[in-house]
């Protein structure tokens, strides 16, 4: 059974990334979304097993997308991926009920960790 | 036009400039003690006429410093730093500086150094180069001092490749500008490694 994942980032770059970077044994259904806008509006009508979070984009953030997921009692879990690794931005991200910051450029090792670390694998 | 970006490449450049941003913006942090707010950063084809006209159009307004950057495989250019004076008069208290300990000027060039340096030496990393920089060089705002040092730099200006980066300071209002001006000269060998960088991905 694969799992439902929502990768959302405004680079197909970014995105390429961390497809790349799933563990190659782990079967996912991957939606992708290419601002906070297309992410809350995918997270709304469909469930979702776990999604993947930039945070610096345009039409709506992934702050913003975090706020939302919170006033929406929508619960996933969320792995930030960014490049905005200021201590403060981290805090503020485990306090919006992500699960864990990871820094960009992502790498598969670091990811695979984090997925064990929280029970997806 | 010969030196538009694919949407693929545009993709690239602002992705590893978002990263390289990132880490600049980390390092601008923990030196003010302080929280950055980051935006998109605006990458943009632009005639060098018009872009010398609308920096110089605003130049008494503002400090510039400006530092060149080379590397292998023809990757060059120059970044600006330009700062508003309002906001050039807070960067003494931002830094935890004395009255009079050191000139507005050397403030500025400090900072500068830390955003340029940082930024670059990443972007360099990512795309597998090495980056030399010239000195730092501070154009105060006394009018044809901008565009003065434009017309000397020995790039064909024609054309050029923009990266605007904006960092603003939280609680202070302080905002700095980062202008990356990549010449027509060396707009192609960044396709170049640009598309290198794709092919990684296909």
């Amino acid at each position: 059974m694969s799992s439902s994942v929502l990768i959302c980032d405004d680079s197909n770059l970014a995105r390429k990334q961390v497809l790349r970077s799933l563990p190659e044994h782990w079967h996912v259904d991957a939606q992708l979304a290419k601002n906070g806008l297309e992410a809350l509006s995918l997270l709304r009508t469909d469930n979702f097993d776990v999604m993947f979070l930039d945070l610096t984009m345009p039409e709506l953030d992934g702050v913003g997308v975090l706020e939302a997921l919170q006033q929406e009692n929508i619960s996933l879990p969320v792995f930030v991926i960014s490049a905005d690794i200021q201590p403060e931005m981290q805090k503020k991200v485990l306090d919006l009920g992500a699960k864990a910051f990871i820094r960009k450029p992502i790498d598969a090792d670091t990811l695979l960790t984090q997925l064990q670390a929280f029970g997806i694998l | 036009m010969p030196y538009k970006l694919s949407e693929d490449q545009q993709d690239c450049l602002q992705e590893l400039i978002n990263v390289a941003m990132g880490q600049a913006s980390d390092q601008l942090a923990r030196y003010l003690d302080s929280f950055i707010y980051l935006t998109v950063p605006d990458i943009t084809l632009v005639n060098g006429q018009t872009l010398s006209h609308e920096l110089v159009s605003n130049e008494t307004s503002m400090a510039v410093v400006s530092q060149g950057f080379f590397g292998y495989e023809g990757i060059r250019g120059e970044a600006l730093l330009v700062y508003q004076h309002k906001d050039s008069n807070r960067i003494g208290d931002l830094l935890g500086y004395e009255p009079d300990e050191l000139s507005i000027e050397e403030q500025l060039i400090d900072i500068s150094s830390i955003l340029t340096t940082t930024f670059l030496n990443v972007f360099a990393s990512e795309i597998d180069n090495q980056l030399s920089y010239s000195a730092p060089k501070l154009l105060t705002g006394s009018e044809g001092t901008l565009s003065t040092h434009l017309t000397q730099l020995s790039f064909d200006w024609d054309t050029a490749l923009t990266v605007n980066i904006n960092y603003q300071v939280k609680d202070y209002s302080f905002n700095c500008e980062m202008i990356l001006l990549i010449p027509e000269v060396a707009i192609a060998n960044i396709k170049t490694v640009l598309d290198r960088v794709l092919a990684n991905f296909e």
